[in-house]
């Protein structure tokens, strides 16, 4: 490389948003293991998941970073794009990161100038140069933190959209297959009766299955939080057995309640409770043989409210209990069941968010090793956020005393 | 003196969604209006005021949210009993209104789509008579 290409080299260097808190020296040494190259439209440039052995400044032109997408294990995978980068912009930081595997596919929109730099060079000159190093790994972290922010709030915002989207129309048939099926649109044959009963449920389960995958963005503790309020516990409880109630009218499974003499009013996030419980429910209706029992019982110990759900089930393997909570986490044993695996997730994020637990025991009868208890504690002490608000006020007008006394 | 047969306007940009509440409401001794936007709905209002207003809330021209507002804020309709049947979900809705408007939102009810047939009949008598 002449004295004039990597002058230019350098130069379009300190231009960029990763090298350029560099001092001369540093640049001038990454310029020698750097070259230019030009792609032309179309051009997969860099793989996702190939090792990352490169990365990539623009010089001019426009790079689309893109995932793969898959849903499920049989669909067509897709390419979706969840970035653009431009002059100054860097792709390909996975070569700085271990296991230096690319995470993004980088695909040419336009004809685009880059900066190609050798990744073992760069690792190795930045291990021995650990001023440079550490400035290039800042300018790295700011980097990777933005593209999440801006991941999220993208994510957030589609979600919404596309919640509201999938869900008018599925409400819209799912409201006259109730009309239908409660007689209001003229008699039913016991047949018809049978066909709506199983329609309400599939389109009831793929509207849950869109809930689940829409909270999965909005499962931020301090959100839940942020609707903390006072209910009464027995309420919702009441409300996600009758979530729960076709499902289980369905495999003729009975639902044994046993609640507390009282109910006493808790604060929490109401309708995220009731989510708990429905899809604690719903799981043991899932999992449980027909014609058996789900037991659900609660009851008040001085410091925490309990809630219980118990099947008659099979059980989960013992080396699948640890991943119970892991978003789209089956166990091996769940056979034909349906689901994508996040209503306990879902369920563990919220309990969670409440300062509770939420523990599992499988087997339950140890004699036939079948059964499994999910058991919920959920704080006495928790406070809305008025609470919180009143608290605070009060704590200042006491400093405010204290002051002027 | 026979009772007056109660009048109940029910508004949703859905016409799926009208029907179907529709062929549960006829049910019943009511008689029935519909309106597909907001605007439309507060034209039908200020003609002739309704016993009940069942709401959508993501409508087209003015939103279910507006509705609420100009109602609460016309003392002829102030009082109109309004339940509120939609997708969205309840704490996100009145989140929503009290950042706009700096207000509780002041609706009697609140149903999240779909409505159970029976359980919507239920509510509706139960504003009916309040």
């Amino acid at each position: 490389m002449n004295a004039s290409h990597t002058s230019i080299i350098t130069d379009r260097l300190r231009q960029s948003e990763i090298f350029g808190d560099l001092s001369d020296l540093d640049l001038i040494a990454i310029a020698s293991f750097c070259h230019e190259e030009t792609f032309q439209e179309g051009e997969t440039i860099l793989t996702e998941d190939a090792p990352a052995d490169r990365l990539l400044v623009v010089e001019r032109g426009k790079l689309a970073l893109e995932k793969k997408v898959q849903l499920g294990r049989h669909s067509t995978p897709r390419n979706a794009t969840v970035g653009y980068v431009g002059p100054g912009k860097m792709a390909g930081f996975s070569t700085l990161t271990s296991p230096h595997i690319y995470s993004t596919s980088v695909v040419c929109v336009e004809p685009t100038r880059v900066i190609s730099v050798d990744g073992a060079a760069l690792r190795s000159y930045l291990r021995f140069h650990p001023e440079a190093g550490l400035q290039v790994m800042n300018a790295l972290a700011a980097l990777v933190a933005d593209r999440y922010r801006s991941a999220i709030n993208t994510l957030t915002y589609f979600l919404s959209i596309v919640s509201h989207e999938l869900r008018s129309p599925l409400a819209a048939i799912e409201n006259y297959l109730n009309t239908m099926l409660g007689g209001f649109a003229g008699e039913i044959s016991p047949k018809q009766q049978r066909m709506l009963q199983r329609s309400i449920l599939r389109v009831t389960d793929l509207r849950a299955l869109i809930g689940d995958v829409v909270d999965l963005a909005r499962m931020r503790p301090e959100q839940i939080q942020a609707d903390f309020e006072w209910f009464d516990p027995g309420e919702v409880g009441t409300e996600s057995i009758e979530d729960a109630r076709l499902a289980a009218a369905e495999k003729q499974i009975s639902i044994k309640v046993e609640p507390p003499p009282r109910f006493e009013p808790v604060v929490g996030a109401r309708r995220r409770m009731r989510q708990v419980f429905t899809n604690l429910l719903n799981n043991a209706i899932k999992f449980a043989p027909p014609n058996s029992t789900v037991h659900f019982r609660a009851w008040y110990e001085p410091d925490v409210l309990v809630f219980e759900v118990e099947d008659e089930g099979s059980g989960i393997p013992p080396e699948d209990i640890s991943h119970l909570f892991k978003d789209f986490f089956r166990a091996s044993n769940v056979g034909d069941a349906p689901g994508m695996g996040l209503g306990l997730s879902i369920a563990h994020k919220i309990v969670e968010a409440h300062n509770g637990q939420i523990l599992v025991k499988s087997p339950v009868n140890e004699d036939n090793l079948t059964g499994t208890r999910f058991t919920i504690r959920i704080p006495r002490n928790l406070k809305t956020p008025e609470m919180h608000r009143r608290e605070w006020l009060a704590e200042e007008t006491e400093d405010e005393v204290i002051v002027r006394g | 003196m026979e009772k007056k047969q109660p009048y109940i306007l029910v508004v949703d940009d859905d016409p799926d969604i009208l029907e179907g509440i529709l062929t549960i409401l006829e049910t019943q001794l009511y008689r029935l209006a519909t309106a597909r936007d907001g605007k439309k709905c507060m034209e039908m209002i200020a003609q002739e005021i309704p016993d009940l207003l069942i709401l959508d809330l993501l409508m087209p021209r003015m939103d279910g949210w507006g509705v609420i507002r100009e109602m609460r804020s016309e003392p002829r309709c102030a009082n109109v009993p309004i339940l509120v049947l939609t997708t969205v979900i309840e704490d996100a809705s009145r989140r929503r209104y009290e950042l706009e408007t700096g207000m509780m939102m002041d609706i009697q009810d609140y149903v999240q789509k779909p409505p159970r047939p029976e359980d919507l009949l239920r509510r509706v008598e139960k504003l009916l008579t309040k």
